[in-house]
């Protein structure tokens, strides 16, 4: 269909002030964290920023009649090319739908439109001393739409777990223009186990199936008290070891996070008043609840951590954990700061493994980064074993981007090897579909016959996950 | 220069990783909500202008220019780049190539000739003294002037008539044993639209044993050209002005205005002169350049005795982007405003978040302008200060703009007028 009468349709749908049609406009929508929308941008139809229910509907209904792709978008900070339209099509941005509807406190809940930004909604929540505790490195940008659809975790999954722990239930619009309810989404229970569950089919979908229009969160109590344990070794294999020593001793801490010393390097150097000290390898534990059980934590940890760093710092001070959290948060980025002529590039960065591999995953990813060539950085939500390297190369040297997809496809490998997966918590988007067979078998065909049912047309975000 | 060889557009173009930290940061995405308004996008149209896969036509420049180049966003980015150096370098290579006549006069041509722009600002005057504003305003013909200019006029109330460089002399001789020589860098909005803030600087300096330069020559910063895709006619003032101000011997350059010294920062000059021949004596140049605030604290470390019956005033500070953001100065204001006795200092929240004036910007692009600036006033009247104090004439026409637009009955000062009325208290001490 003509490119201009889809956008003059769209412009009737929704009016004109909330219509990207010009082809510069539709450029801003061509990329997302990922390489590889670094090395091809795809540029969409039109953009359209739905602030309904019924809109997104009359879109999708709209899209369905003349089969032309939709594709939903957060914030954009995803890093598998999830979000492009990358064989052309509608992107309906959502970020700008961002209502909390309702704080109901008392069931400890939270219903929200997609467009709300992570750190805002708790901050929202923090006046009814609730949290929501999935705690994303993107947790400023990203958008609770897009956290839902990529089943997104973070730093403190280790104790909090994913996204999907949270949902309780969901409103879509499915790719025939119908607005289902999952779960919970008209309830307000906290358990529910009524009907298939179609909140966890939802959730993790990266918009194959439907686009969410609503959800209902829960909540939980925001822990009174908060300490963090920075313990520094100078042996890379100490700090796994060290990790599988505190879960022997009884302590779940909310979240646990290796920099390596290339990512210490380059926090150091984005942000030197965090001083983080110069080592093989940091260790970051996170612990969180009542004032005591904190300070018991704590202790524990510092004794643990203590046989084998060479030291160990624990803070509860809050303007030290924030400058070490901050730290932690900005290394994905910070690292290109280990190369003058460098960018960190966002490709075999989410591997997961298990807690008794890491040791070897990080080594493995050493030797594969040395065979090719390319210098990386190494860090993670150790704690889980979801391991975020980070390849620092010079985007514009064709040698080096050659040299870093035969590494990225190499570390994607080493991550089934071991007994994982090639996304802890990123998604797959387009980067990591090539995977699925491998890592899925047969299981990929229920996938594939699941979609046909919400979306016949195949309309719904074609190219991606599976 | 050629586009291509300007350092950050040859150096940091491939550093960026759309990560989008800056959407998190930037006051018109925080407003416009979309990501054509996102500073990853516009380095993302900077790198396809450099490969030659957008053309470097008028509409490009329409979506660069939605940024205010307040810097948040450069001196929050994880990888380090200049991303208002990107934008400002792109604007000039684009206009390069679609010069308006218009531009021309108002920024060849009137902003670079001190005497013209006195002009201007004369005939400003006159006409709002006349009430031919108001006039012109209800007979709709505000309503033919370009752009957001029919809205943004009201913003440029209250033009004085007499400039600062009219009532100051060249040579203000230091009050008492002289300690310095100072180059009084005299900004075009501290001359034309604050002058009582240049009488103020002058006036505090003297008594502080500084003898007080006001280079008769001196020119306009540069840094409304740069915003306004001007690269080369800023180069032309910035080497004029290096010119004029080393065959002095100054200890120090000292202007009252953000922007200003954000300008003749050595950072600044490095993105304007890098690589070019007058490099050295520019970079000699910035040696001396230095913020008001920051010469009172750490170079004089001002210290004012206490005075009996004085009132209590509650101040909050507003901080001019190019002094947080470009120059990393937060503190020294705040301590100078602490240090004046009978002050109660408070800070606003955001307090370092774009005020949405921007120089041109507010009335460039009225509409955005104006959520940030209703943002930034319900912080500060949250405070509950009499007086809103700021470091930038730019900064203090816009906040006017905003207490007049909430109807609060605060004053917009600049911190050294409220230095300068203490001396006037104590005319004892430093005479």
């Amino acid at each position: 269909m003509d490119k201009d009468q889809i956008q003059q349709d769209l412009i009737k749908i929704v009016g004109k002030s909330r219509v990207l049609t010009h082809d510069l406009d539709l450029m801003y929508y061509s990329y997302d964290s990922s390489f590889l929308t670094k090395l091809e941008p795809k540029t969409p139809y039109a953009v359209v920023f739905p602030h309904s229910t019924q809109e997104v509907q009359r879109i999708v209904q709209y899209a369905y009649d003349h089969k032309i792709n939709l594709i939903p978008r957060g914030a954009g900070t995803g890093e598998t090319g999830g979000c492009i339209a990358i064989n052309g099509g509608i992107v309906l941005d959502l970020a700008s739908w961002d209502e909390i509807i309702e704080v109901d406190a008392e069931n400890m809940q939270v219903l929200v439109r997609p467009g709300v930004i992570h750190a805002h909604l708790n901050e929202e929540l923090a006046k009814y001393k609730l949290f929501f505790p999935p705690d994303p490195g993107s947790s400023k940008m990203c958008t609770i739409g897009g956290m839902v659809a990529n089943n997104a975790s973070g730093l403190r999954a280790v104790k909090y777990g994913c996204t999907e722990q949270y949902i309780l239930g969901l409103e879509m619009v499915t790719a025939t223009g119908d607005i289902i309810y999952t779960g919970g989404m008209k309830a307000r229970c906290i358990k529910n186990v009524s009907g298939l569950n179609l909140t966890k089919l939802m959730v993790g979908s990266e918009g194959v199936l439907g686009i969410i229009t609503g959800i209902r969160l829960r909540c939980w109590p925001k822990p009174e008290a908060r300490g963090i344990a920075m313990a520094v070794f100078d042996q890379l294999d100490d700090a796994p070891t060290t990790v599988l020593e505190v879960y022997q001793a009884g302590i779940l801490p909310s979240g646990i996070e290796i920099l390596d010393s290339s990512a210490i390097w380059a926090v150091n150097q984005f942000k030197p008043e965090i001083q983080l000290p110069d080592a093989e390898a940091i260790l970051l534990f996170e612990v969180d609840g009542n004032p005591p059980g904190v300070q018991y934590d704590g202790e524990m940890i510092k004794k643990i951590a203590g046989k084998r760093a060479r030291e160990v710092e624990w803070s509860t001070d809050p303007q030290r954990m924030a400058e070490l959290w901050e730290g932690r948060s900005v290394t994905a980025t910070a690292a290109a700061r280990i190369r003058d002529d460098g960018s960190r590039i966002f490709a075999g960065e989410d591997i997961s493994v298990p807690l008794s591999r890491v040791a070897d995953t990080l080594r493995s990813i050493r030797a594969l980064a040395d065979q090719y060539g390319v210098q990386v950085v190494n860090y993670g939500h150790i704690g889980d074993g979801n391991v975020h390297t980070a390849p620092v190369i010079n985007p514009e040297n064709p040698e080096e981007v050659e040299q870093v997809l035969k590494l990225v496809h190499e570390i994607h490998l080493l991550a089934i090897e071991m007994q994982g997966s090639t996304t802890g918590e990123h998604g797959v988007g387009v980067v990591r579909r090539p995977y699925a067979e491998l890592e899925h078998g047969k299981a990929v065909q229920y996938m594939q016959r699941i979609k046909t049912v919400f979306d016949p047309q195949g309309i719904m975000n074609p190219g991606k996950l599976f | 220069m050629d586009f291509q060889k300007i350092p950050p557009v040859r150096d940091q173009l491939m550093k960026c990783v759309r990560c989008g930290k800056c959407r998190s940061v930037c006051p018109v995405f925080t407003e416009v909500k979309n990501e054509t308004a996102a500073p990853r996008g516009h380095v993302f149209m900077v790198q396809m202008l450099r490969d030659g896969k957008v053309q470097p036509s008028e509409e490009l420049y329409e979506r660069l220019s939605i940024c205010l180049m307040c810097e948040n966003c450069t001196v929050n980015c994880p990888s380090g780049i200049d991303v208002h150096e990107l934008n400002a370098a792109a604007r000039s290579y684009i206009y390069d190539q679609n010069p308006t006549l218009g531009k021309e006069v108002v920024f060849d041509t009137m902003w670079t000739r001190p005497g013209l722009l006195k002009g201007s600002t004369r005939l400003l005057w006159g006409t709002q003294r006349l009430g031919l504003q108001k006039l012109a305003r209800s007979l709709g013909l505000t309503r033919i002037l370009p752009g957001d200019l029919p809205k943004a006029e009201k913003i440029l109330n209250k033009v004085p008539f007499r400039s600062a460089r009219q009532r100051l002399p060249e040579v203000n001789p230091a009050r008492g044993q002289k300690k310095y020589t100072i180059g009084y860098f005299l900004g075009c909005g501290t001359d034309l639209l604050q002058p009582s803030v240049a009488l103020a600087t002058v006036d505090v300096l003297t008594r502080n044993g500084c003898e007080v330069i006001v280079p008769k020559d001196s020119r306009c910063c540069g840094l409304p050209q740069i915003a306004n895709g001007k690269m080369d006619t800023a180069r032309r003032l910035m080497a004029h002005n290096i010119k004029i101000y080393n065959s002095y011997d100054f200890d120090y350059i000292v202007t009252d205005c953000a922007s200003c010294s954000s300008a003749l920062s050595r950072k600044n000059l490095e993105f304007l002169l890098g690589g070019l021949k007058i490099e050295d004596q520019a970079f000699e140049f910035a040696e001396k350049v230095m913020d008001l605030s920051y010469f009172l604290i750490h170079v004089l470390d001002l210290q004012l005795p206490e005075l009996k019956d004085i009132e209590t005033v509650r101040v909050t500070y507003h901080d001019p982007c190019h002094l947080a953001n470009a120059q990393d100065i937060k503190e020294e204001p705040r301590e100078l405003l602490r240090r004046i006795p009978g002050i109660s200092f408070v800070d606003m929240e955001e307090a370092n978040t774009c005020c949405g004036g921007s120089g041109t910007y507010s009335l460039t692009h009225y509409d955005i302008s104006m959520k940030i600036l209703d943002r930034k006033m319900d912080h500060a009247m949250a405070t509950g200060a009499d007086l809103l104090a700021t470091s930038c004439p730019s900064c203090m026409m816009q906040l006017n703009y905003g207490i007049n637009r909430h109807h609060w009955q605060a004053k917009v000062v600049h911190p050294i007028q409220l230095l300068s009325e203490y001396y006037q208290r104590v005319p004892v001490i430093n005479q």
